[in-house]
């Protein structure tokens, strides 16, 4: 594991995967305010990464009450080809190996745990943290899980139980991938911190649990999206999954109106181990905290005990200066806050990573759509290069509409310059949490066009009784519906009243519900109650606050 | 292999006694026929040489030696050197296989040159003999290096023509040497060395034909013998054991004793050309289909139910052939048995020399399916156990053809306790590995290499 620390031991040390400082993003601002926002506590950052090549420089600055950056990753970078002598060595080395790993005496417990990992049926949390006892016993070796005989077993149930179609190779080296960062993810050794703060399950939260069973120290959940339902989103997209997809068609290709098809084995053994990960960390943790109801409900049906969730949801701080307001429109503004109304064309910005998950080809199709009613000034805001053949598809798919002069791509801008320039933000995304992105909106007054993912319904219709009583702050359409995107685009185009009256329930929404300040409150009650209680405790315990990070190993 | 093996399978899947037999007469043709017309040849000169009176037997120990010590060294590279282009032939590389091919057969040539002229020396072969002694050994050696790659790119054929005319031409010529020019002994080695060089030139000859003429010269060979290691030296026991309880022999009891076992070791080795037809025949058909359909079903997706399936079909054929083997041979060896008194008599052995006979062929059969053992274990690529059960047998033989002198018994006893033993321990580590396959098959795979 490379770290970088310059201090005793933090209050709390924050879990992340693949974030947080070296990927921009909502969970990455996220933590980065929350962060910021705690300035009275110190913070460590475990970042779980793939591999070291996977990730650049941070882009993040680190903010000064962060006394520890730590990285693990799950694999390793792949060597280049053997030459014939290296791979008689390797051969003799793997010959090692397995004897040595079949001369064990004691089985292992890890395997055992990862035996029910993968083929427990009950959601119990005391049975999850019994195989959360299991793993965190760090008792089985990379190559015994690699060569040993009781690991094949192991495989062998595994197809036998959950994947018997499944094609045997296929399943050796998914095993091999799923097992491999589990292994390392439990040997890496454990930076000690007050508490510990995951923020999603998944690989953060195993490492996160791990630690909290060793230390006996309390650990907390936050989860934006919800982890097992985004893996499962990318899986059934996987193009490295093969499928017996083939084999449904009768090998022929012909996909008649009646065919639909299996869930591959792999992608349910997949799906599996990810759900059996949240179970894990719902388990172990002390509280569970989750950014909206319909959030709740899927912890819960994932086997979350009820008693442990709490909603904080986002928070934003509002502008200083409130939006710009018509002259026209000031005598009506009865002191309330109210929204600048331009003249045509409508400015529509799409804010976010340009990411297949953010499905910005939907949003292009429905620009498209709208543009042959009304005038559009369409704007993609976000960084690129994350994906850059998904990229590279959107630009050509503007181009082959034809729709250069009115879809710009702009890249990353800082969110002060975003927002007073935009009249609607549409976000069509497969998934989300609850997007940073419609509260920076609201804060500025500008309604929202958003996909029935996540929290979006309530962030624009209500949450509560109260809340639905603002009325909406835009629109919800259904996914991968660029028609009903496009609908709503017209609508507010082509009314300029509703936008104004939307984007001041937004702007009103987010005053209410969404404050940075509220948020950040629950956070610093959630800390203190799990013993990191900042410096005067510290300095009680004769403990000094450190400075900062200042080099990434 | 694979070639040679759909041609048995065509000729006994025509359901006629006639292709049958004909299938197990190649096999006999490809096992044994350069070995057996060798050792005619060989023969045949002893009893010309002898009713013309001449005196042979520097000549015929002098051979004797050449066999025995190119077979034993040949036998690491041509295994590694069959091995690397097997592989070539399956990975598509076939333009890998001529330069390295090319340059492994000049130092071969080279190498046994140097060696036989080390053997002149080391005998004391007068001039005439010496001259031609060297180059005849270099020939040998790579006569050995040629079959094995000939085994597997050419056809049958082109191995039984180059020893079908080779053996003949090196009697002729022998004799002409002797009888038109007066060299005397000598021509003996003259013209049976003209015949091995003509066996030769033909194998090259077939071999230089089945390489393709597109050479990537760039190929190495050197990097298969460290991968190959293994092999090679499993390969170098299992030759070296064939020789260790003569050398033994003849070390403990001296030259007279151990050409007296030797002979009656050959003779005894002639009962294990059935068995060896037997076992070539079922390995290049049955038994290879059977490894192929697992090896296959692995990369189209079988499940792990069908791979097991597999796997007990390839256990199954296995003991089938080990019995088949051993029950072929039981009955080649129990003909032996029976008819030692006539076969002992036939060569002009000395009736001492009937039981002695028996009990070699008891050996024999013995060491067959211990050979048989270390080829299913190649087959597996299990270098490793291939490499234990040919230095136990190794080990064995010395040891226990010491341990039978010692105790004052017949050095042919410890022969068979060794071999006899040697072949259990193989039939156990075959049925526990081919027991285990699916598990080795896939527990041995490398990790996060390209």
């Amino acid at each position: 594991m490379a770290s970088t620390s310059t201090s005793p031991i933090p209050d709390v040390c924050l879990l992340v995967e693949g974030t947080y400082p070296f990927v921009a993003g909502g969970v990455s601002s996220w933590v980065h305010d929350i962060i910021r926002g705690h300035p009275e506590l110190t913070f460590a950052v475990l970042n779980v990464g793939s591999h070291p090549a996977a990730y650049g420089e941070p882009r993040y600055q680190l903010p000064e009450n962060v006394v520890g950056l730590h990285r693990v990753f799950c694999q390793e970078t792949a060597r280049a080809p053997l030459t014939g002598d290296e791979r008689a060595e390797l051969r003799e080395e793997i010959r090692r190996m397995r004897d040595s790993a079949d001369a064990r005496t004691e089985p292992s417990r890890v395997l055992e745990g990862l035996r029910r990992l993968h083929l427990e049926e009950d959601a119990d949390p005391e049975i999850w943290r019994g195989i959360l006892t299991d793993l965190a016993a760090a008792d089985l070796s990379l190559p015994e899980l690699l060569y040993g005989r009781a690991s094949f077993d192991l495989l062998t149930a595994i197809a036998e139980q959950v994947a018997s179609e499944a094609p045997f190779l296929d399943l050796f080296w998914h095993y091999r991938a799923i097992h491999v960062p589990v292994l390392r993810l439990l040997a890496a050794p454990v930076v000690e911190a007050t508490c510990y703060h995951a923020v999603s399950t998944g690989y953060a939260g195993l490492v996160a649990s791990v630690w909290s069973h060793r230390t006996g120290r309390q650990m907390a959940l936050t989860e934006h999206g919800i982890y097992s339902r985004e893996r499962d989103m990318e899986l059934a997209r996987a193009d490295w999954i093969r499928d017996a997809a083939e084999a449904d068609d009768g090998g022929f290709g012909l996909r008649t109106a009646t065919w639909a098809p299996r869930i591959s084995p792999l992608r349910r053994l997949w799906s599996r181990f990810f759900r059996g990960l949240s179970r894990l960390t719902y388990a172990q943790a002390t509280r569970i905290l989750t950014l909206s109801d319909v959030n709740r409900k899927k912890q819960i049906a994932d086997g979350a005990p009820v008693d442990k969730i709490d909603i904080v949801p986002n928070g934003v701080d509002l502008p200083a200066e409130p939006p710009p307001l018509l002259e026209a429109d000031a005598a009506a503004a009865d002191g309330h806050d109210v929204i600048e109304l331009r003249p045509a064309p409508m400015r529509v910005g799409f804010v976010g990573r340009v990411v297949p998950i953010k499905d910005l080809i939907t949003f292009i199709r429905a620009c498209d759509e709208a543009l042959r009613s009304v005038e559009l000034d369409v704007r993609v805001i976000g960084p690129m290069e994350e994906d850059g053949g998904y990229a590279s598809r959107c630009r050509d798919l503007v181009a082959r509409l034809g729709r250069a002069e009115q879809i710009k791509f702009l890249g990353p801008m800082p969110p002060a310059k975003i927002y007073p320039d935009l009249d609607v933000v549409v976000l069509t995304s497969f998934s989300e949490g609850q997007p940073l992105v419609i509260l920076e909106a609201y804060a500025c007054g500008v309604p929202v066009i958003a996909t029935d993912v996540g929290a979006c319904r309530e962030m624009v219709e209500g949450r509560t009784p109260a809340d639905r009583a603002i009325g909406p702050s835009g629109f919800v359409t259904r996914v991968a519906t660029p028609k009903e995107t496009a609908t709503a685009l017209v609508t507010l185009a082509r009314d300029p009243k509703l936008r104004r009256r939307m984007g001041a329930a937004g702007r009103k929404r987010v005053t209410t519900f969404y404050q940075r300040q509220d948020m950040l409150a629950a956070y610093r009650a959630l800390y203190g109650s799990m013993g990191a209680a900042g410096p005067a405790v510290a300095a009680a315990k004769g403990d000094a606050p450190a400075g900062n990070v200042t080099a990434e190993a | 292999m694979a070639g040679i093996g759909w041609k048995l399978q065509r000729m006994i899947d025509r359901g006629s006694l006639a292709g049958t037999i004909g299938a197990y007469l190649t096999g006999v043709a490809v096992t044994s026929a350069p070995w057996l017309l060798t050792t005619a040849v060989l023969t045949s000169l002893r009893l010309v040489a002898r009713r013309s009176g001449t005196e042979f037997e520097v000549i015929e120990r002098f051979l004797t030696v050449v066999y025995a010590v190119t077979v034993v060294l040949s036998a690491p590279v041509h295994v590694v050197v069959s091995r690397f282009t097997a592989d070539r032939l399956y990975d598509h590389h076939v333009e890998k296989i001529g330069a390295p091919l090319r340059r492994a057969t000049a130092l071969t040539l080279f190498m046994f040159a140097v060696t036989g002229l080390v053997l002149v020396l080391l005998m004391r072969l007068p001039l005439p003999l010496a001259v031609v002694g060297a180059p005849l050994c270099a020939i040998i050696g790579a006569q050995w290096l040629m079959l094995s790659v000939g085994g597997g790119m050419t056809s049958p054929v082109v191995v039984l023509r180059a020893f079908g005319v080779g053996a003949p031409l090196s009697l002729l010529a022998a004799w002409v040497f002797d009888h038109s020019f007066g060299f005397g002994p000598a021509g003996y080695l003259y013209g049976f060395a003209a015949g091995q060089l003509a066996t030769l030139g033909m194998l090259v000859q077939g071999v230089a034909r089945a390489v393709p003429g597109r050479a990537d010269e760039a190929a190495r060979l050197l990097p298969a013998f460290r991968e190959y290691r293994l092999l090679a030296f499993s390969a170098l026991a299992y030759y070296l054991s064939i020789w260790a309880d003569k050398v033994v022999v003849y070390l403990v009891m001296g030259g007279d004793a151990a050409a007296f076992y030797a002979a009656i070791a050959a003779i005894a080795w002639f009962s294990v050309i059935p068995a060896f037809a037997w076992i070539y025949v079922q390995i290049e058909t049955s038994f290879y289909q059977r490894f192929r359909a697992f090896y296959s079903d692995i990369e189209v997706g079988a499940s792990l139910k069908q791979l097991k399936e597999r796997a007990d079909r390839i256990s199954v054929e296995a003991r089938r052939i080990l019995r088949g083997a051993g029950i072929v041979q039981a009955s080649a060896s129990g003909i032996a048995i029976a008819a030692a008194p006539i076969l002992v008599r036939a060569v002009g052995l000395s009736p001492d020399a009937t039981p002695l006979f028996r009990m070699a062929a008891i050996g024999a059969a013995a060491q067959m399916l211990t050979l048989l053992e270390v080829l299913l274990l190649y087959y597996f690529d299990l270098r490793r156990d291939a490499l234990l059960i040919s230095t136990g047998l190794l080990a064995g033989e010395t040891a226990f053809t010491l341990a039978a002198w010692g105790a004052g018994w017949p050095p042919v006893v410890g022969y068979v306790v060794a071999c006899g033993m040697t072949a259990a321990a193989g039939a156990i580590l075959v049925r526990r590995r081919l027991s285990t396959l699916v598990l080795d098959t896939f527990q041995s795979q490398p990790f996060g290499v390209a």
